[in-house]
């Protein structure tokens, strides 16, 4: 097993697809996947996706990596679930998505990208690692100053309404971050995780 | 655990609770609310200790597929510590990861062993035992209808309520055996019960009670998503409801702050309450609108609302 | 019937007949009219009522009774007497519970009803069945593979003497060069072993079975029961009923060069990769090496127009199979299935889910070329892209089965051309068989044949006024009844199975040969009694032909849909009893009504439509004929009854064996004596018929087509005519069928012949 999934050469070469059963969490079953379009037919943003779950399974059969890590499908998910609740052969979808969208992220393929959901991760694990817990509006203005500073900015002020009202009401606080006790705790727990799974070659161990 | 057996109004049942970061920000008045009913329907927390973020559907992007299990693996080794009676959660994305990897640990032995290499650099270990549910199938499945009926003295009488469950509250595990069976996927009736238990009037034919608010994405790209909160807003208002009610923090948010956008693109004029269940039980229990049911947290007006508790 | 006929009549008025009409009545016509005598009784299918007639007829008063009360469909067996011929008159399903009560015209149709089956009474006898020497109960089986044994094996177990001729040398057909079997039994999900040694020894082991290897059929004449048979090796049998398993051959690969077959040597067929995989040795056939990476092409020459246009069905199982078997063998060996639609029904299914699993690779795409190098370029629709797959090793082509209903290994037998004619005409369903006008011509010349003939010599070289082969319906294949009765060929006493008939696998056909053997075991035993065969099984009538008025015109001989009518020396026809089927076809098509039936003539008939009472054209009462097959349109009308559905009282209803049997003279019959229009209804025809009789309600509709002209010669409206397709569901479709020819009728006014 290699840390990198492989490059498959030519269309069909199913190096790619073998590691992708093998490495994803889930991608044991993707293997049955009979192309009926359940999950594509399911999903609330297929719309606005380069290819849907359907022919991304397919894509990663036919071995064209490049253009499954660089789509924008495994951004768009919004992780609803129906496709997984849906699938006839019982193909978990969403977790094989998500799990392509953390191999794109450490291989590089992400970095391409100018999706808004790669840098709000970052800013969400950013948040959780230093705290501990969720600071939304740390997360929030680290996300819409992802892009620079007269962009974030200008998001700033787009949702500055609904952020002014929030704190009105009391649903975003004004002081310091929440945040858990034992932070050092917490650190080494997922310092050592990210050791473990450095150690599979990124795999999750789930195998 | 907890065995489901007689429904005794005099029984108190006590679960592990695990908050999540919502709780103390955008999702605070679910907290509030659902803290002032329980001691009603006879249910007691005792909070996770030390709890921290689950990850929520987006951690694992730039954390990791270990890392970001490992956030749950220790709120669970922490709820190990409170005793072995069932961890509740009321937040679906946080129910979803702590499930997920709950029964992984339970199911996956070199990913067990894994977890507990990573835990144990920080002191800690968890072995399994525990079972992680959610708060609404607890509700259906230990509490029942009946005992919150009990304490309705303020029947919301002439309400018409919208019941939109969302995503993650039901998918993926409303229908497996550990994830209690208390519900279908695609024609969910719990909520209309939720509803119904207060006196106001369920919309049971409302079609977007399982579609999706947009998530994540919502928050952070509402562009891409407006197509579907507006779904929500249109079939609701169509059907004449006064407000629409959801057990989820993300879905009350969303469906809640965007309508301003969403009647900019799309020339509407929607102005909709999205209230939780939980601040319908504190109303029709005559309980105190603002200190009990959180009403003042909402940002569309709930006036009627309030004023249906009679 | 030697004894002279003496009627007795009963009537019932249970289940609702004594309230929609008054029996008084009804029996003043049996008394008045008929001068029969009449009884009736509130149950009569009860005991008390059967005793009623029992009594009669043991006092020895009445050898025939009509029956009026419910269809002649229901309590069959309580309405059976010894010796004693029957006739119901539908008083209830098609009067009582389809009619208002107490109505005027419901009392004029029972009162029609009861003058009809009177009639047909006073023109019918008993029939009694023809049994001539001696029958012969071998049941021969042509064929040695899977279908052949098993048909040969049920037989036998049947207590049947077998003869079974295989063509080749030794037994086992396709199956014997097979290394595995696609599963069969549950879980359905595994690869199983080829059993067919074992059926083998079971078949030569057993005294009953006589086995003819290296042996075809020369000649077959005769009849069920007495088909003599004689053979390649010059000796010859006595045999009752045949049973047909030739099975198939792979399509010839050499035409599929696109593919890549013949360009290069590491393409090979399903067929061969089988033979390579019982070999114990997968390797390319260039360098000897086992292949690392294998396609199997599916589709490859079926379901193109330019090659086999139909789907063989078995090819995506065998090609799941052949991949399981490569990656059992070999883990790393990479195999891709290529194909358009995946074709696994049923529980098939969970066999492809079992090569999912085991990471055989399908692609859904047409493969466009394969080249000397290999590479498969496949048409890919999930990708929609060209997809060139390199680095293959091994093409396999999943090439489809052409049914052996010829044997291509003899030569095509020189027929005249009347023979080609009448061949071409079943080998072509859409081209029903043409028939004459009725008005005296000779019969017309049938078109040109649109294909070639078969090629090959006839399998069973039937000695037949109508042609040495079995009738094929579509590419080849051997016609059956697909949905009632899929053994049967149309030649009585010979079933077809296996392949020959349709493509399936192993399994399915070890099923239809089973079924094949219980027709042939039928027709064995029905014909050492001269009973017909469905759909009129348990039917003693046969056709008799008063030579003394036959014209030679031939129509009977070329019409019949079974065969069962030769010409004698002097060209006279010659009914050869038990290949009848009793539709009566023969007798519709006869000028001169010379045919004819003890129960069931042209004379019956007409004098049954001209025992109706016509009111005369003041009374704004018109009667509509309707004759409906017995078999659907029948049975659809009497459900209509018990669905309580009304419909117009006009209609006389007459039931007809078959719309093969009803005769031109009939309609012209009808309408001289005033009924102001006929509906024939029957089954559908064409190359989906579902006639019982295959052919008789297609007859019907051609000769339909002649009757314009001899309507227009009697200055009437040819819309008066009608003939509709009715399925034995269609009890909601028929009463709005006839209340809208009704209401079309009433546009036209009456018939100008009433009170003629």
């Amino acid at each position: 097993m290699t840390s990198v999934s492989p490059t498959p050469t030519r269309k069909y070469d199913l190096s790619f697809a073998r590691w992708v059963y093998e490495n994803i969490d889930g991608g044991d079953r993707m293997a049955m996947c009979m192309q009926c379009g359940t999950c594509s037919g399911s999903c609330a943003l297929n719309t606005q996706m380069d290819y849907g779950p359907r022919k991304l399974f397919m894509m990663i059969r036919a071995g064209m990596k490049d253009e499954v890590l660089t789509s924008n499908t495994i951004w768009n998910c919004v992780s609803c679930y129906n496709c997984v609740v849906r699938c006839p052969r019982k193909v978990p979808v969403a977790y094989i998505l998500h799990d392509l969208a953390t191999v794109a992220v450490r291989e590089g393929y992400a970095q391409a990208r100018t999706e808004e959901t790669t840098k709000f991760a970052k800013a969400f694990i950013w948040s959780a690692r230093t705290f501990g817990r969720t600071d939304e509006r740390l997360v929030s203005v680290l996300f819409y100053f992802s892009e620079g500073i007269s962009a974030g900015f200008k998001k700033l002020m787009a949702f500055k309404g609904i952020a002014f009202n929030f704190v009105k009401v009391g649903r975003l606080h004004i002081g310091l971050p929440h945040m858990i006790k034992k932070r050092g705790e917490l650190k080494s727990i997922m310092a050592k995780a990210a050791e473990i799974e450095a150690r599979h070659g990124g795999a999750s161990g789930e195998k | 655990m907890v065995a489901p057996a007689g429904r005794s109004e005099t029984m108190t049942r006590k679960y592990t609770f695990y908050p999540g970061c919502a709780s103390q920000g955008t999702g605070a008045h679910l907290e509030t609310s659902l803290r002032a009913v329980l001691p009603k329907i006879g249910v007691e927390f005792q909070d996770v200790g030390d709890w921290n973020c689950c990850g929520a559907s987006i951690g694992h992007v730039q954390g990791g597929h270990l890392p970001t299990a490992a956030l749950s693996a220790r709120n669970l080794s922490h709820a190990a510590e409170a005793g072995p009676q069932d961890v509740v959660t009321h937040c679906p994305a946080c129910y979803l990861n702590t499930h997920y990897v709950n029964e992984t640990i339970r199911g996956n032995e070199s990913f067990k062993k894994d977890m507990n290499e990573a835990l144990q650099a920080g002191g800690r270990s968890y072995d399994g035992a525990l079972h992680v549910r959610h708060f609404c199938e607890v509700l259906v499945n230990d509490i029942g209808m009946d005992a919150v009926k009990a304490n309705v003295t303020k029947p919301l009488k002439g309400l018409k309520v919208a019941g939109y469950v969302g995503c993650q509250t039901l998918r993926p595990f409303a229908g497996t055996e550990r994830g209690g069976q208390y519900d279908t996927y695609e024609q969910p009736k719990f909520l209309d019960a939720f509803i119904e238990v207060t006196g106001a009037e369920p919309i049971r034919d409302f079609k977007f009670k399982t579609s999706c608010c947009g998530g994540a994405v919502s928050a952070i790209s509402p562009q891409k998503t407006l197509g579907l909160i507006e779904g929500i807003l249109k079939d609701a208002t169509e059907k004449g409801a006064d407000a629409i009610c959801t057990p989820c923090a993300l879905c009350q948010t969303n469906v809640e702050i965007y309508q301003d956008m969403v009647n900019q693109k799309f020339g509407t004029n929607y102005k909709i309450p999205v209230v939780f269940y939980t601040q319908l039980w504190a109303l029709s229990f005559g309980m105190d609108p603002k200190k009990d049911a959180a009403m003042h947290q909402c940002l569309t007006p709930t006036d009627k609302i309030v004023a249906a508790a009679k | 019937m030697s004894a002279a006929k003496s009627t007795g009549v009963y009537l019932c008025s249970g289940c609702g007949i004594g309230e929609a009409v008054t029996m008084g009545e009804l029996e003043k016509v049996v008394t008045k009219e008929f001068k029969k005598p009449v009884k009736s009784h509130a149950c009569l299918c009860g005991d008390e009522g059967l005793a009623v007639i029992k009594a009669d007829i043991e006092a020895g008063t009445v050898n025939q009774v009509v029956v009026g009360a419910c269809s002649p469909r229901t309590m069959t067996d309580r309405f059976r007497f010894p010796a004693t011929q029957v006739l119901r008159s539908n008083l209830r399903e098609q009067v009582a519970w389809s009619h208002p009560a107490g109505d005027e015209d419901t009392r004029m149709m029972a009162e029609d009803n009861l003058r009809m089956s009177l009639t047909e009474a006073a023109k019918s006898t008993l029939p009694e069945p023809k049994i001539d020497g001696e029958y012969s109960s071998v049941v021969m089986v042509v064929g040695g593979g899977t279908a052949g044994l098993t048909a040969a094996h049920e037989a036998a177990q049947a207590g049947h003497e077998v003869l079974l001729v295989e063509r080749a040398a030794k037994l086992g057909g396709n199956a014997a060069n097979w290394s595995k079997r696609m599963p069969h039994r549950p879980p359905y999900r595994a690869i199983q072993g080829n059993d067919i040694d074992t059926l083998i020894a079971t078949v030569t082991a057993d005294s009953r079975v006589k086995v003819k290897t290296g042996c075809t059929v020369a000649k077959t004449s005769g009849m069920p029961g007495k088909f003599a048979v004689e053979f390649s090796d010059g000796s010859g049998a006595t045999v009752g009923a045949i049973v047909v398993a030739t099975g198939w051959r792979p399509y010839d690969p050499t035409k599929l060069g696109h593919l890549g077959y013949g360009v290069s040597p590491d393409v090979v067929t399903n067929v061969q990769m089988e033979g390579m995989l019982s070999g114990g040795k997968v390797a390319r056939k260039s360098d000897g090496k086992a292949p690392g990476v294998v396609a199997f092409v599916q589709c490859a020459g079926s379901r193109d127009p330019d090659h086999l246009p139909y789907c063989s069905s078995v090819c995506c199982g065998v090609s799941i199979k052949q991949a399981l078997q490569l990656r059992e063998a070999d883990p790393k060996v990479m195999t891709y299935i290529i194909y358009e639609e995946l074709r696994t029904p049923g529980v098939a299914e969970e066999f492809y889910r079992a090569a999912q699993e085991a990471g055989v690779i399908f692609m859904k795409g047409k493969v466009k070329s394969v080249d000397k190098a290999l590479t498969v370029v496949v048409d890919d629709a999930l990708l929609q892209q060209e997809v060139p797959l390199a680095g293959v090793d091994l093409v396999v082509l999943a090439t489809g089965m052409v049914p052996n209903s010829t044997n291509i290994d003899a030569p095509t037998p020189e027929l005249d051309e009347e023979k080609l004619r009448v061949l071409h005409n079943d080998v072509n369903p859409l081209s029903p068989i043409k028939v004459a006008g009725y008005a005296g011509e000779a019969p017309a010349p049938l078109p040109a044949p649109p294909d070639t003939l078969p090629e090959g010599a006839p399998i069973l070289n039937l000695q037949y006024r109508q042609g040495p082969h079995l009738p094929m319906l579509a590419d080849g294949f051997a016609d059956s009844h697909y949905i009632c009765f899929p053994y049967e060929t149309r030649r009585t006493g010979i079933y077809t199975c296996g392949p020959v008939r349709r493509p399936m696998d192993m399994g399915e056909t070890a099923e239809d040969a089973t079924g094949a053997v219980m027709k042939a075991i039928q027709a064995i035993r029905n014909a050492g009694q001269g009973v017909a065969l469905h759909p009129r099984a348990g039917d003693l009538s046969y056709p008799m032909i008063n030579l003394n008025q036959c014209t030679k015109c031939r129509r009977c001989t070329v019409e019949c849909p079974f065969g069962a009518i030769d010409e004698n020396e002097a060209s006279y026809p010659q009914v050869n009893e038990t290949r009848c089927r009793r539709c009566g076809t023969c007798m519709g098509a006869c000028p001169v009504r010379t045919i004819s039936f003890a129960n069931y003539s042209v004379d019956m008939l007409g004098s049954m439509i001209k025992a109706v009472n016509i009111p005369d054209e003041f009374d704004e009462k018109p009667r509509i004929l309707i004759l409906a097959c017995e078999n659907d349109a029948y049975p659809a009308l009497d459900m209509a009854g018990i669905s309580r559905q009304q419909y117009s009282a006009f209609v006389r209803i007459i039931p007809v064996r078959c719309l093969g049997s009803v005769s031109l003279l009939l309609i012209s019959d009808a309408l001289s004596v005033g009924f102001d229009g006929v509906m024939l209804m029957g089954c559908k025809p064409g190359d989906d018929y579902q006639c019982h009789f295959v052919k008789g309600s297609g007859i019907s509709r051609e000769r339909l087509s002649k009757v314009g002209e001899t309507l227009k010669s009697m200055q009437l409206e040819s819309a008066r005519v009608t003939q509709v397709e009715a399925s034995i569901a269609d009890s909601a479709r028929l009463p709005k069928l006839i209340d809208a020819f009704v209401a079309e009728l009433d546009g036209f006014g009456p018939n100008p012949f009433k009170g003629f």
